[in-house]
């Protein structure tokens, strides 16, 4: 069986600088991955190339198989792929729900416009369901009609994930979920991630700073380092492994 | 043939001369605030009425009439600043309001008071002529040159070796850097608006006796400034000297082989290629996009 | 309840609307202003899918009217081509160019989106001005036919009179007003808005951003010819000061005053902009004096314009929070 997600030589620069330097690993089966590193690791370059922001200088990314370095960001979320963002994106001036609802939309624009002209209202009401339960999830059923600007940052950034969600995506990937969130929001949020993969058994990739989160939560750890794979494994192996806390003791 | 080109090549220089001042007020507004100011046309033109007006009734002098026509712009400028485009600095849509709004109150107010029929400024320097061989140009166009050239120099030395100037280089560079090393990023704005419209009405005070003064004398120039800045770079002030004087030679050497009715279509189609091919203009500074 | 009261808006629109010609029987002049109040109105609403919806801002739009206004008055007046198939070419013809324009400038980001549209809307009114032979240059193509007589059994309508015209812009702009909702309320508006909002986002949801963007300036385009069309054949004569560039300006202007984002904002704005200056008589100069400040204040304190205003003071009037959701 293929791997999830293959990521194998990428490189690319910016200007002077090797943001990523033949970067190479694999998520093989489902479970919460970790992508880690000190600061300038190239780990948020990486995971811009996966979410197609970036083209690759060279090497492929492939996720089950399909090369997908290179393929604009919403045909990668057409194809399974969601993603968060660092700053916490969701549509302000709509509602929770609409917010929720709109990441099931079918985005095709040939659809779309067949839908102005059909109305299906059939497939709306049962999307709703399921979106009231997601809110539900996150204890945001009453805000429903409320615009998503209102909301506190925590509560927004349950909403991204949980809009996430209602794609039903095939990978999902997180970028810094931990950044800006009140320490004791953290427990809170680290259950709820557990939780919706014990669900839904979708695969996670986490890019995080946070070493206390992503440790508790990962079942296995990227390292990257100066561009570079340092190490990939559980995280008790990572925490001890010397390269990787050489890497990081260096830095400061 | 040589003459109808050297011909050309002094009024374009006179004309991008008078673009270079509206577009250094355009850009230097631009980068510092990241306001875009469309009125810009609107003040140069009050710059010619408000330099008629104390021509004929405060001073018979020329000179002193520009002067005090730029003080006035600066102080308008301020003003406006202030109570309007302070608060729109990251809006463009609103900003392109507000500068409609400015329109047509300037522009319409100028025709309720002095009337919608042109009027005409005849100073000396208009009146005398300079012959050079065949061809004979008024005093004033070179005037112009002139005081546009000394503007320049007068306001690179400014942004370079005073404080204040460095503390405008700092805002549009870095505001948030600019305010932690003690910049009051409000004094900045104004500063800048004050200078902005000063140059603007400078312009409109030394073209107005040149052809004439009516309200919609700015609206052109402010389009070629607009190109001009666009070309040269948003944000770079020898993009903005560079596009000026460029538009306005190349504007004027087009008459020779293309009818006037298309002489801005070329500016336009010109502009139109910069913005598809190079967008961030030939001294800005690339931006990497989203997505 | 939101529902309720759009409704009833509606519905009491288009029956005064409908009934227009026969309150104002013996005044023609006000079924004058009003038809020229909804021929301006259809292009605002190409201008509102744009930018209320889009977020994107085009200074040239009135451009794209005179493609509709010219092609339509040529098919008519020298090719006979009844109304309707000329309109739709027309608006056709407009979107074409809306298409091919939107291609190369839509990656553009804002600032330079802007001043590109300006660019276009200028060298167009250029071309409208010089193509002598075919626009009749700066006089314009005159004498252009109104609609023929349309008969259905026994009822007649003709199009030669103001009202018999009003009440064909009136169901024309009905249309267009109908086709605006369908859009705004579909999966496509949703987009659109999202597009609106936030690119990158809207991009990660699987959202094609730039066919989105174009398919909304190709069809404000339309639109927007289709509104020049009217306007042509109400004032039987094509000219290209129409088109200018203070023309697409007062697009815009119209568009903020009444409410982008919102439905019926394009008509709030244009019957502010056009009608109601005739009626109050005012002269030319303070009108435009008085739409100066109001876009000031519109600017600093109100950039939601007339509708929004209106939907502010319901919802504080109703007691409810006055976050304010930008629904139509």
């Amino acid at each position: 069986m293929s791997a999830i997600l293959e990521v194998s030589g990428v490189s690319k620069r910016f200007g002077g600088i090797r943001a990523v330097d033949g970067a190479t690993f694999s998520l093989q089966c489902p479970g919460i991955f970790g992508l880690i590193g000190p600061n300038g690791a190239g780990k948020t370059t990486m995971f811009d190339i996966i979410c197609g922001r970036h083209v690759p200088d060279s090497g492929e990314v492939r996720f089950h198989a399909e090369r997908i370095n290179g393929v604009a960001p919403y045909r990668l979320a057409r194809e399974g792929l969601a993603r968060t963002f660092q700053e916490c994106r969701v549509l302000p001036d709509e509602t929770c729900m609409d917010n929720v609802l709109f990441a099931a939309q079918d985005k095709r624009l040939g659809r779309e416009m067949l839908q102005a002209v059909s109305r299906g209202t059939a497939a709306r009401r049962n999307t709703g369901a399921e979106a009231r339960r997601l809110l539900r999830l996150i204890n945001l059923e009453r805000y429903a009609d409320q615009p998503a600007g209102a909301l506190s940052y925590g509560q927004r950034r349950l909403l991204e994930i949980v809009s996430c969600l209602m794609s039903k995506p095939r990978i999902l990937l997180l970028d810094e979920p931990a950044s800006g969130i009140n320490p004791t929001l953290l427990n809170t949020l680290r259950d709820f991630l557990i939780e919706i993969y014990r669900e839904t058994k979708i695969v996670f990739l986490i890019v995080e700073h946070n070493m206390e989160f992503i440790m508790s939560l990962a079942s296995e750890i990227v390292v990257m380092h100066q561009g570079r794979v340092l190490a990939q494994g559980a995280p008790e192996q990572i925490q001890s492994d010397k390269s990787v806390i050489d890497a990081y003791l260096g830095q400061s | 043939m040589a003459t109808a080109i050297f011909e050309q090549l002094i009024n374009g220089a006179m004309m991008g001369s008078i673009y270079v001042l509206m577009a250094l007020g355009m850009v230097l507004i631009f980068g510092v605030m990241q306001v875009l100011n469309f009125a810009h046309g609107v003040l140069f033109m009050i710059g010619g009425y408000f330099a008629d007006l104390f021509f004929f009734h405060v001073t018979g002098s020329y000179p002193l009439s520009v002067i005090f026509s730029m003080l006035s712009l600066a102080l308008i400028g301020i003003v406006l600043e202030r109570a309007i485009f302070r608060a729109l600095r990251q809006n463009l849509p609103m900003q392109i309001v507000a500068s409609l709004g400015l329109i047509l109150i300037i522009q319409n107010g100028v025709i309720q008071f002095w009337g919608p029929a042109a009027l005409q400024m005849r100073t000396s320097s208009v009146s005398s002529l300079v012959k050079i061989g065949q061809l004979s140009f008024t005093v004033q166009q070179f005037v112009i040159i002139a005081v546009v050239a000394a503007a320049v120099v007068t306001l690179y030395l400014f942004l370079m070796r005073t404080r204040l100037g460095t503390a405008m280089r700092a805002t549009s560079q870095h505001p948030e850097a600019a305010v932690v090393v003690g910049i009051n990023p409000n004094r900045v704005y104004s500063i800048t608006f004050a200078i902005a419209c000063a140059l603007a009405g400078a312009g409109g005070a030394l073209l107005g006796p040149l052809f004439l003064i009516f309200p919609q004398m700015g609206d052109g120039p402010m389009l070629k400034a607009l190109s001009a800045i666009i070309i040269g770079g948003m944000g770079s002030v020898p993009g903005a000297i560079i596009g000026g004087l460029g538009i306005g030679i190349i504007e004027s050497l087009s008459t020779l082989a293309i009818p006037t009715d298309y002489r801005d279509t070329v500016v336009f189609a010109i502009l139109i290629l910069m913005l598809l091919l190079r967008p961030w203009g030939l001294f800005g500074v690339r931006v990497r996009g989203e997505c | 309840m939101r529902l309720s009261y759009s409704l009833i808006v509606t519905v009491a629109i288009l029956a005064f609307g409908a009934l227009a010609p026969v309150i104002f029987k013996t005044q023609p002049y006000v079924l004058y202003v009003l038809t020229l109040a909804l021929c301006y109105a259809i292009p605002v609403v190409g201008v509102n899918l744009l930018y209320g919806y889009t977020g994107l801002v085009s200074l040239g739009h009135m451009g794209f009217a005179g493609i509709g206004a010219y092609t339509t008055a040529l098919l008519m007046k020298s090719a006979g081509m009844p109304f309707l198939p000329a309109l739709l070419i027309g608006a056709i013809a407009s979107g074409g160019v809306g298409l091919l324009v939107g291609i190369p400038c839509l990656r553009l980001r804002s600032h330079f989106f802007i001043v590109v549209t300006l660019a276009v809307g200028m060298i167009l009114y250029t071309l409208f001005n010089n193509l002598d032979s075919i626009t009749g240059g700066a006089e314009g193509l005159p004498g252009i036919p109104r609609p023929q007589r349309f008969s259905l059994g026994s009822w007649n309508m003709e199009f030669r009179s103001v009202s018999g015209f009003y009440t064909l812009t009136f169901i024309v702009t009905a249309l267009v007003f109908g086709l605006q909702t369908l859009l705004v309320r579909s999966d496509f508006g949703r987009s659109l808005s999202s597009v609106r909002q936030d690119e990158a986002l809207a991009s990660a949801r699987g959202v094609n951003v730039f066919a989105h963007k174009l398919t909304a300036f190709a069809l404000s385009a339309a639109i927007a010819g289709v509104g020049g069309a009217m306007k042509v054949l109400f004032l039987r004569a094509a000219a290209p000061l129409s088109f200018e560039l203070q023309e697409s300006i007062n697009l815009i202007v119209m568009l903020i005053v009444g409410g982008a984002g919102y439905l019926i904002g394009p008509l709030v704005g244009a019957i502010g902009f056009i009608a109601l200056p005739e009626f109050l008589r005012a002269a030319a100069e303070l009108r435009l004096v008085f739409f100066g400040f109001v876009l000031l204040v519109i600017a600093r304190l109100a950039p939601r314009g007339i509708c929004g205003t209106v939907e502010l003071l319901f919802r504080k009037l109703s007691g409810k929070d006055a976050s304010v959701v930008r629904h139509s």
